[in-house]
């Protein structure tokens, strides 16, 4: 799973005394102790400290939460929540670990990313208001 | 064809013995050439751009790392290689690009490993290692996409090259002149105690990589580069990716 000590491939480190304000997109892992807001996103693994404060939503591939989160997480592979993690928003993810301690508010997804029939229902009616509104109305013809 | 530019400060007659060494190696390696001392009343623009109309192909310097950075921002503009010879104990460039000091650096040249490097450009002014701001509180603007602000007092730099006393974490992957990215490194200015004894905290850095910023702070700051040109905030950094045609040794850290 991810490494928390794997040092050649962080690429990015936010430490305690900095403030990041923004769209944050990285290449490479992604380590925050500092203070974050806007948006996080990287294509690897993002750990967040114990001290860190993420006001963002989140995209990973792989994270490790100490810190606390007020936003929503998307995580592709797998999230660990450990006991000092707080978050405030909602989660989904494909596998979820959380240490007693953890605090979550939120929705929760978790397992396989399979839609549920309502989900299925929503999206094909979605389609169909689309496809209406790309069909051109024709003007009608005034008849003599 | 070779140009070798030395440094003013080798006219001192203590260097005079050195530099009688390193002609008589770079004469038997045959790669000799033409010689010109440095002055401040020399410009060394149009001797460089004279020069290369006549034909040079690689700019050796002879001098310190400072010699170096100021050469480095003129031979830029041309399609040169540029070679390095050390003089003095503290060359921190010299290291990271593996040339050893004195006449060892002569079979460096000798043996002539170019690698392209990327060079880092604040307004109009070229830098290989780093520039520094200090000294007060400044906002770093990043691609118009997200806004960096180290809160508290904080030493700013920008490194192309790795600096020597950072122990950061994750070293493999930082400070790479050939990734084509530029770092931001973050470091709280060290108090109390651990400034008596110097300790680094490389801990509570930060380290973001970037392709341009601009730097702005409410009351203009110093901007320090390499070559110690000194520069004032408001400023834009941005990277040039394989700019410079540099020989290196084996034992370069990148």
């Amino acid at each position: 799973m991810f490494k928390e000590k794997e040092g050649d491939s962080v690429e990015t480190m936010i430490g305690p005394s900095v403030h990041v304000e923004g769209n944050f997109v990285a290449n490479g892992d992604i380590i925050v102790e500092g203070v974050v807001s806007g948006s996080i996103k990287t294509e690897k693994n993002l750990h967040i400290g114990k001290d860190a404060k993420v006001y963002a939503k989140i995209s990973a591939t792989n994270a490790m939460v100490a810190g606390e989160i007020q936003g929503n997480v998307k995580i592709k592979e797998s999230l660990e929540l450990t006991n000092t993690a707080r978050v405030f928003g909602d989660i989904k993810t494909k596998t979820l670990t959380i240490a007693p301690g953890a605090s979550v508010n939120g929705k929760c997804i978790a397992g396989e990313d399979k839609k549920t029939k309502l989900e299925k229902i929503d999206d094909k009616e979605k389609i169909v208001k689309q496809k209406i509104k790309e069909i051109p109305i024709s003007t009608p013809v005034k008849v003599k | 064809m070779y140009l070798h530019l030395y440094d003013s400060f080798l006219n001192n007659k203590k260097y005079n013995s050195f530099l009688a060494k390193i002609e008589t190696r770079l004469t038997d390696l045959g790669i000799g050439g033409k010689i010109f001392r440095l002055s401040p009343l020399r410009n060394i623009g149009e001797l460089l751009t004279e020069e290369v109309r006549n034909g040079i192909k690689t700019i050796v310097v002879v001098g310190n790392d400072k010699t170096f950075s100021q050469i480095i921002n003129l031979a830029a503009q041309f399609n040169t290689a540029v070679g390095y010879i050390p003089v003095g104990a503290e060359n921190k460039i010299a290291t990271i690009l593996g040339i050893p000091s004195q006449e060892d650096a002569c079979n460096v040249l000798a043996a002539r490993i170019i690698e392209k490097i990327d060079l880092g450009k604040v307004n109009n002014t070229y830098f290989l290692s780093s520039i520094t701001v200090s000294g007060g509180q400044v906002t770093i603007e990043c691609e118009d996409k997200f806004k960096v602000t180290p809160q508290n007092h904080n030493e700013i730099s920008i490194c192309n090259l790795r600096p020597l006393l950072v122990a950061a974490p994750g070293q493999g992957s930082y400070f790479n002149p050939q990734d084509g990215l530029l770092e931001i490194l973050i470091k709280p200015l060290a108090s109390g105690f651990s400034q008596i004894f110097k300790k680094t905290t490389s801990a509570n850095s930060s380290v973001i990589p970037f392709k341009k910023i601009s730097i702005r702070s409410r009351d203009s700051l110093p901007v320090v580069t390499d070559g110690q040109k000194i520069l004032k905030t408001p400023v834009k950094i941005e990277i040039v990716p394989k700019k410079l045609r540099v020989i290196v040794g084996k034992n370069r850290m990148f």
